[in-house]
């Protein structure tokens, strides 16, 4: 084979071939809907649950019954107060009433009350049970609202807690002073300085990078996989492979199909970004002080949407290359489940990688080229890594791409005059090497 | 514009043991019809697919005007091959000019070329409709648009009149000889004999693999009916046999002409003056046999 000297041309070979397989796929309906299709499902699969709860927010009457004379009006102070409306909790509307004398005929009463639903609960709070066997009786239709049983529970233990301690002579802000909850603030240290943030934003965000990478190859790995038989199946394949070289065909296919993937998912972050803004923004300001949202610098941002994108490419690859050895969709059917496996290989490393991410594994399995596109930029997010660790993977990865489209082209090229004979893997091996 | 000439030398292609094409070596002379021909299975597919760079030769040389063959030639070369095929969810236009463009036409150009084409095989109105949607025969169109689209130096074509109706085979011959008087460089194999009798100049007949007569075409028939001599004559045609040099006469079934087969190393100028002898001789000429049979018995001696 003569040596290349012009590869600009080949550059316009494959770029002619990319633009060809970007608008094969750009101009068909489908692609349209599918486009349309992923953020209706996400609005339902998201608002749908969302809606059913805000509905299923009502409030509970309930009753105290206040034997002790001393503790009602308290728990009704703290559980009016305690309810924030962030999460999906009930209101409980809480009125106090003291203990008729004839006590069975007001626990009958009130039970009617119940079945017949004018109230939702009542409690009894007993001050012999109270005090012997730490029990208040609570009745109600339904006793599967653990959450608001729960704050029930917590209420009146806190306003318990507080009138004994009082008793005991012990100054009620004092005590509150004194028997305040810790809670855990978790700081991340990098060489920008600490900065606080939440445990878990660098696992959601390599779990979102990995589904979202699976997403969009479940949709275009069985593209690419098309793709490289469409050729070979429409017969038109020697007229391109005698104009362009196996290699360009091959990496103007991955190019080009990737280019019409990625058209897809920028339109749908235009979607979601377009319709949660105002959402997002208001509920960033309705938050908490001191509540820090996970933060990235823009330099993460790139790394990460460097490794998405060479995520595809890897992942796609190797879809590439089962197409390639193959003339027909259904002989390649069966090779088509090593790819996706090839996708959650990386999962089974997530929680060694989060835990330690500095660790020897932690390192090495982040630099594999299979491996890199979701742990790399899950030990970006967790803790930064050297930065000859993050060049050496996307360096790799890259790496990695190119081979597996010479590979591709290899097999393809030996593979199209074989017209309807499946090939054994012995006759593949063969085929790498020879051609 | 002065075409490329191309040169095979000692071509060899094996499929494990299965010896495809083996040592082949023939010369198209640039501005030239040549016909690759021979049976199926032949080895004519595999050694234009060689030519193509789709199959690398195991041993043996493709050149071009004098030079290896590159890559960069082939996009001087207008390819038809046998197993045809176009992208079936393009439109007619849009096909041509992705063709146009992966022989390196700028886009505009190749839409505008395309354009003149379609317009040329009178399915300018078609440019919008899906491949899938056109017939076989407007397919077929297309196809034969596609590969004379960036106006090669060379075209290629494998079995070109195989599959096509009557009025694109008679489309396709008007192209090609149009393509000739262009002085442009043409190579074809075909099964076919009649067709390459037409058409060609030069001929390579392959059997096996192997090239069992290669040259010009009236040479090669001149070579080859060297023995078949054709007689009009009045008289007794039958007395013929007896000539010296004679080796056997057949009389025609109307009587006034018979076919002569002279032995190998007669004079055919004392033949002649030992039939008007006994007759009175209107015509005496060499026939020339057809294709058909001398590539029958190239095959036979070939053995």
């Amino acid at each position: 084979m003569p040596a290349e000297r012009a590869p600009g041309r080949r550059l316009t070979k494959v770029a002619v071939l990319a633009k060809r397989e970007y608008l094969a796929r750009v101009k068909t309906k489908g692609f349209w809907i599918g486009i349309l299709v992923l953020p209706l499902l996400m609005a339902l699969l998201f608002v749908g649950p969302a809606l059913m709860i805000s509905q299923a927010r009502t409030s509970l009457d309930v009753v105290l019954v206040d034997g002790t004379g001393r503790l009602g009006e308290g728990v009704r102070e703290r559980l009016s107060e305690a309810g924030d409306g962030s999460g999906p909790e009930a209101e409980l509307d809480v009125s106090v009433v003291a203990p008729e004398p004839d006590v069975e005929a007001h626990r009958a009463e009130l039970d009617r009350r119940l079945v017949a639903e004018e109230i939702d609960a009542w409690a009894w709070l007993d001050p012999a049970r109270l005090d012997d066997d730490d029990e208040v009786e609570y009745h109600a239709r339904s006793v599967s609202n653990t959450i608001a049983q729960r704050r029930i529970e917590r209420a009146i233990s806190a306003e318990l807690r507080e009138v004994r301690l009082t008793d005991a002579g012990y100054d009620p802000e004092e005590v509150g002073r004194l028997t305040r909850d810790v809670e855990l603030r978790t700081l991340k240290v990098s060489a920008e300085g600490a900065r606080a943030e939440r445990g878990e934003a660098g696992f959601m965000l390599a779990y979102g990078i990995f589904f979202l990478l699976y997403i969009v190859l479940l949709i275009w790995g069985q593209q690419v996989l098309q793709g490289v038989l469409e050729e070979k199946s429409s017969r038109v394949v020697e007229v391109v492979i005698s104009a362009a070289r196996p290699f360009d065909l091959m990496l103007g296919k991955l190019l080009g199909i990737g280019g019409a993937a990625f058209t897809q998912f920028a339109v749908w972050i235009a979607c979601l970004v377009g319709l949660t803004a105002p959402g997002l923004a208001a509920s960033i300001a309705a938050m908490p002080e001191g509540l820090d949202l996970p933060r990235i610098t823009v330099l993460q941002a790139v790394y990460i949407t460097v490794f998405f994108v060479l995520g595809f490419f890897v992942y796609s690859s190797m879809y590439a290359a089962v197409g390639s050895a193959f003339n027909s969709l259904q002989e390649a059917q069966n090779l088509s489940s090593i790819p996706t496996f090839s996708i959650i290989a990386p999962m089974f490393f997530l929680f060694p990688v989060i835990n330690d991410p500095g660790s020897t594994l932690a390192v090495v399995t982040s630099l594999v080229p299979l491996l890199s596109p979701i742990l790399m930029p899950l030990r970006i997010a967790v803790e930064v890594p050297p930065a000859w660790q993050i060049w050496l993977a996307i360096l790799l990865t890259a790496g990695f791409v190119w081979c597996m489209v010479w590979l591709c082209a290899r097999i393809y090229r030996v593979g199209i005059l074989m017209y309807g004979k499946k090939p054994t893997v012995r006759e593949l091996v063969r085929w790498i090497r020879y051609a | 514009m002065s075409p490329p000439s191309l040169q095979l030398v000692g071509l060899r292609k094996a499929f494990g043991d299965f010896v495809a094409v083996d040592d082949l070596s023939l010369e198209v002379p640039a501005g030239t019809i040549f016909g690759l021909l021979g049976p199926n299975g032949a080895g004519k597919s595999t050694t234009i697919r060689m030519i193509m760079d789709i199959i690398a030769p195991d041993r043996g040389e493709v050149r071009l005007a004098g030079r290896p063959r590159t890559r960069e030639d082939l996009e001087r070369i207008g390819y038809l091959p046998e197993e045809r095929g176009l992208y079936r969810k393009m439109t007619v236009l849009d096909h041509l000019a992705f063709l146009g463009e992966l022989h390196g036409l700028a886009h505009g150009d190749a839409k505008e070329r395309g354009g003149r084409w379609l317009e040329r095989m009178g399915i300018a109105d078609r440019a919008e409709r899906k491949v899938e949607e056109l017939s076989k025969g407007l397919a077929q169109k297309v196809q034969i648009a596609g590969t004379l689209l960036h106006e090669p130096e060379v075209v290629i074509l494998d079995e070109p009149f195989s599959g096509l109706d009557p009025i694109n085979q008679s489309l396709f011959k008007d192209l090609l000889a149009e393509y000739k008087s262009d002085g442009r460089t043409i190579l074809f194999s075909t099964h076919v004999m009649e067709q390459a009798e037409k058409l060609c100049d030069h001929i390579c007949l392959i059997s096996r693999g192997r090239a069992i007569l290669v040259g010009e075409l009236a040479a090669i028939k001149r070579q080859q009916g060297g023995n078949a001599y054709r007689l009009r004559a009045e008289g007794d045609l039958g007395r013929a046999r007896e000539v010296p040099g004679v080796a056997d006469a057949v009389v025609g079934d109307a009587g006034g002409t018979a076919r002569l087969f002279l032995a190998p190393e007669a004079d055919p100028a004392r033949v002649l003056a030992g039939l008007v002898g006994f007759l009175a001789v209107r015509d005496f000429h060499s026939e020339e046999p057809d294709l058909e049979a001398i590539f029958v018995k190239a095959v036979g001696d070939a053995g």
